[in-house]
């Protein structure tokens, strides 16, 4: 007995030691395996705003699923030219590895000649990571969209141009994406392109989508991963929609009430279950009465 | 003479009541230690959240799911042969009517442990009860589980009063505690096996038996239709209800021939479990496993002939990405099961426990490809998704906690052991002697009358 007492001990030591040793191995990290991966990208928005994006992670080099999001860095964003640079902002990465910072709709940035924006995204490094930076350049393209409604002929026009250093216009070429909607998906309503020398491309909108109560309906222009201006996207509101009407639901999971036979059936189930248990706990206070009595 | 067949069977049980080896000892402290991993993964959880879990967008339900399912669909199980087992007049039931009746209430506290893990915001735990929509199958299964419980816990007393009676009788025999005693006490409620207090007691206990049976039925639909009433590929389909009622038996009649066979062999209790009981349940576990086998085949099978794009979509991840746990639940787990109990030269006692563990691993591995699979592949894609978001693979955190519930299982199985003998005492002074009981009775009816 006393040697498979041994015996047992030693196997569930073992077993123990084993399981906490996994659980402790796989919490330790060593960071020589890992490289850093930092990534910046840009996207104007429709209120002119810019929006500066970092994402942050270190990936295994022996195992390229095995990924680590760096949180808590805190990233820099520099607007540069030539050996000048101004900071704009900073922000912290979140769980996600993600830093965000908004760049003011009227913010003057450092341009070259050509209009070339240059933005550096800097991480200035921490006791256990060395330091990272990258950089994304882009020019400032000014999107533009307009609804027009004529004798019930409804129009989109989109229009975008680059400013020159003497404010005057230039035409772009490039391709642009026109969606209506927003809050689930985008409904996709027509690919355009603007040719060389043309301001402005539009198309005639017939279709009938559902808006909100009042027709209210989302109409966006976006033009997507650009080479030389990225993610711009300019949006307006019309009464284009058809709009939504509220039909009470019944017999749904969220409709008001459920139907009246749901009630009864599970009143009557519930009755018939509690009826059992006060009959069950009746009788056994009579059990336990006439113990009592026989007892006395 | 009943008076001393008692005190022999006290005196017999005695020792386990009585001591702890240090065996067992040991036993409960690596449970209790397993378990401690648990709540160390628990509060990980509850701190950072689900991130730390492998759930995400798509998968929202993990393995903590498919262990409610299967520890749900254990009690529900239990519960059901508890029920058929007291209405069924045969010696050989005292050996495993107490075993399935522990096994219901244990797997009945520990499942829905699982599903308060899924929750990502249990501070709005309450609103469940304060804002309750009946036509949500949620609901339906909340107060199923909670009525099946209190049903379960009065049954299992029910079950206990004769024993507690004759601890308490003959606690002389017993070395054991005071507050022990004291407790016997307490939960005989002065049950003396007067004629009129056995009359009772077996009335309100078949009462019990028929509403338990009613109630695991209810309960094993309701849990079933929180799937098949969504439009989910995989899980909108008709014989949901009952395909998980014959899973759920399945299940339960191979957890309790695996728990006859490590009692039996670790508590020494040869002489009340014997071969018979295993041929019984390995014939039951036959006749589920057929029926199991068929219910697949023809959940899968319609699907496939039907060649809607959904239904092909969850197939081909079944045969691709799940390919091997598809064999090995589906296949092998009611394959082999069939052909070790088929064959009377393989029916040992060995080999219809090794089938009844086959069985409960292809039961877990198919409530796996029902949840997993059909989250990866929703009816309606999730777009913008992150990629690795679609595929879900659990971390150490829900393989802790799913460890955890497994030894919080056999930990209350171990302790309520130390409380009352796992044979009923009483079961067996009625089976050696109900028909002097029933000449005694009718004896004393006949004096009344006259």
């Amino acid at each position: 007995m006393k040697n498979h007492l041994y015996k047992y001990v030693q196997f569930a030591t073992l077993i123990i030691a084993l399981f906490i040793g996994f659980l402790s191995n796989a919490q330790q990290f060593d960071n020589s395996k890992y490289e850093l991966q930092f990534n910046l990208k840009s996207s104007k928005k429709s209120d002119n705003t810019r929006l500066l994006e970092t994402n942050f992670t270190a990936i295994n080099n022996e195992d390229s699923k095995d990924e680590l999001i760096i949180s808590d860095a805190e990233i820099k964003f520099y607007n540069v030219l030539d050996d000048n640079e101004v900071l704009i902002g900073e922000s912290k990465t979140t769980k996600s590895g993600i830093a965000k910072f908004i760049v003011p709709a009227n913010y003057k940035y450092l341009a070259d000649e050509e209009g070339l924006i240059t933005i550096e995204a800097r991480f200035e490094g921490s006791d256990a990571l060395e330091p990272i930076s990258e950089t994304y350049s882009f020019k400032d393209l000014h999107l533009e969209l307009v609804l027009t409604e004529v004798d019930s002929v409804r129009t989109v026009t989109a229009k975008a141009y680059l400013l020159n250093a003497a404010g005057e216009e230039i035409p772009v070429e490039a391709d642009l994406y026109f969606y209506a909607g927003g809050m689930l998906s985008r409904f996709k309503l027509e690919d355009g392109f603007l040719e060389e020398g043309n301001f402005e491309y539009e198309f005639e909108y017939t279709t009938n989508l559902p808006g909100d109560a009042d027709g209210n309906l989302n109409i966006s222009v976006a033009i997507e991963d650009h080479p030389e201006f990225g993610n711009v996207i300019q949006m307006k509101t019309d009464n284009w929609g058809v709009p939504s009407q509220h039909i009470p639901e019944t017999n749904k999971l969220w409709s008001e009430a459920g139907p009246i036979w749901m009630y009864i059936v599970l009143t009557l189930m519930l009755v018939g279950v509690f009826a059992n248990f006060v009959y069950t706990i009746i009788n056994l206070y009579k059990i336990k009465k006439e113990g009592d009595q026989l007892e006395s | 003479m009943i008076e001393s067949r008692k005190r022999e069977l006290v005196k017999e049980f005695a020792p386990r009541l009585e001591t702890t080896s240090k065996l067992s000892k040991i036993w409960i402290g690596g449970l209790i230690a397993v378990i401690l991993v648990g709540v160390y993964a628990f509060f990980i959880q509850l701190f950072n959240g689900h991130e730390v879990t492998g759930m995400r967008d798509n998968v929202v339900w993990g393995i903590f799911i498919v262990n409610f399912i299967f520890f749900v669909c254990l009690s529900y199980s239990g519960a059901f042969f508890s029920g058929i087992l007291h209405f069924v007049d045969t010696p050989w039931k005292n050996a495993v009517s107490r075993i399935v009746e522990m096994i219901t209430v244990i797997s009945l506290i520990i499942g829905p442990i699982f599903i308060l893990l899924c929750i990502g915001r249990l501070d709005r735990l309450h609103y469940l009860f304060l804002y309750p929509r009946i036509q949500s199958p949620i609901t339906w299964d909340i107060m199923a589980i909670m009525i099946d419980l209190v049903a379960c816990f009065l049954y299992l007393y029910l079950t206990f009063i004769p024993d507690f009676a004759i601890l308490r009788d003959h606690s002389e025999a017993l070395n054991v505690p005071n507050w022990k005693k004291k407790m016997y006490k307490f939960f005989a409620i002065g049950y003396q096996d007067t004629k009129t207090q056995r009359k009772r007691l077996n009335k309100i206990t078949k009462a019990m038996s028929a509403i338990v049976i009613v109630l695991a039925i209810v309960a094993y639909s309701v849990l079933a239709w929180i799937f098949s009433l969504t439009l989910q590929p995989g899980w909108n389909s008709t014989i949901f209800a009952p395909y998980f009622i014959i899973a759920g038996l399945f299940s339960g009649v191979a957890v309790i021939i695996i728990t006859m066979y490590l009692v039996r062999k670790f508590l020494k209790l040869e002489k009340y479990i014997r071969k018979t009981h295993f041929k019984v349940g390995g014939f039951i576990l036959l006749i589920l496993a057929l029926l199991y086998g068929y219910f697949t085949f023809t959940e899968y099978f319609s699907k496939w002939f039907s060649h809607k794009a959904t239904d092909s979509s969850i197939l081909n991840t079944l045969f691709t990405r799940y390919f091997w746990e598809f064999i090995l639940a589906n296949y092998i787990g009611v394959l082999v099961p069939v052909v070790i109990l088929f064959y009377k030269k393989f029916r040992t006692i060995k080999l219809i426990t090794f089938a009844s563990v086959v069985a409960i691993l292809g039961i877990w591995l198919n409530r796996y490809l029902i949840v997993i699979p059909t989250l990866e592949t929703p009816f309606i894609p999730i777009q913008d998704t992150r990629l690795e978001y679609i595929h879900y693979s659990a971390t150490w955190v829900e393989w802790a906690m799913s460890s955890a519930g497994i030894a919080g299982f056999l930990l209350l199985f171990t302790l309520i052991s130390k409380i009352v003998p796992l044979i009923p005492m009483n079961s067996i002074i009625d089976s050696e002697y109900a028909p002097k009981i029933k000449k005694r009775v009718n004896k004393e009816t006949k004096e009344i009358t006259d």
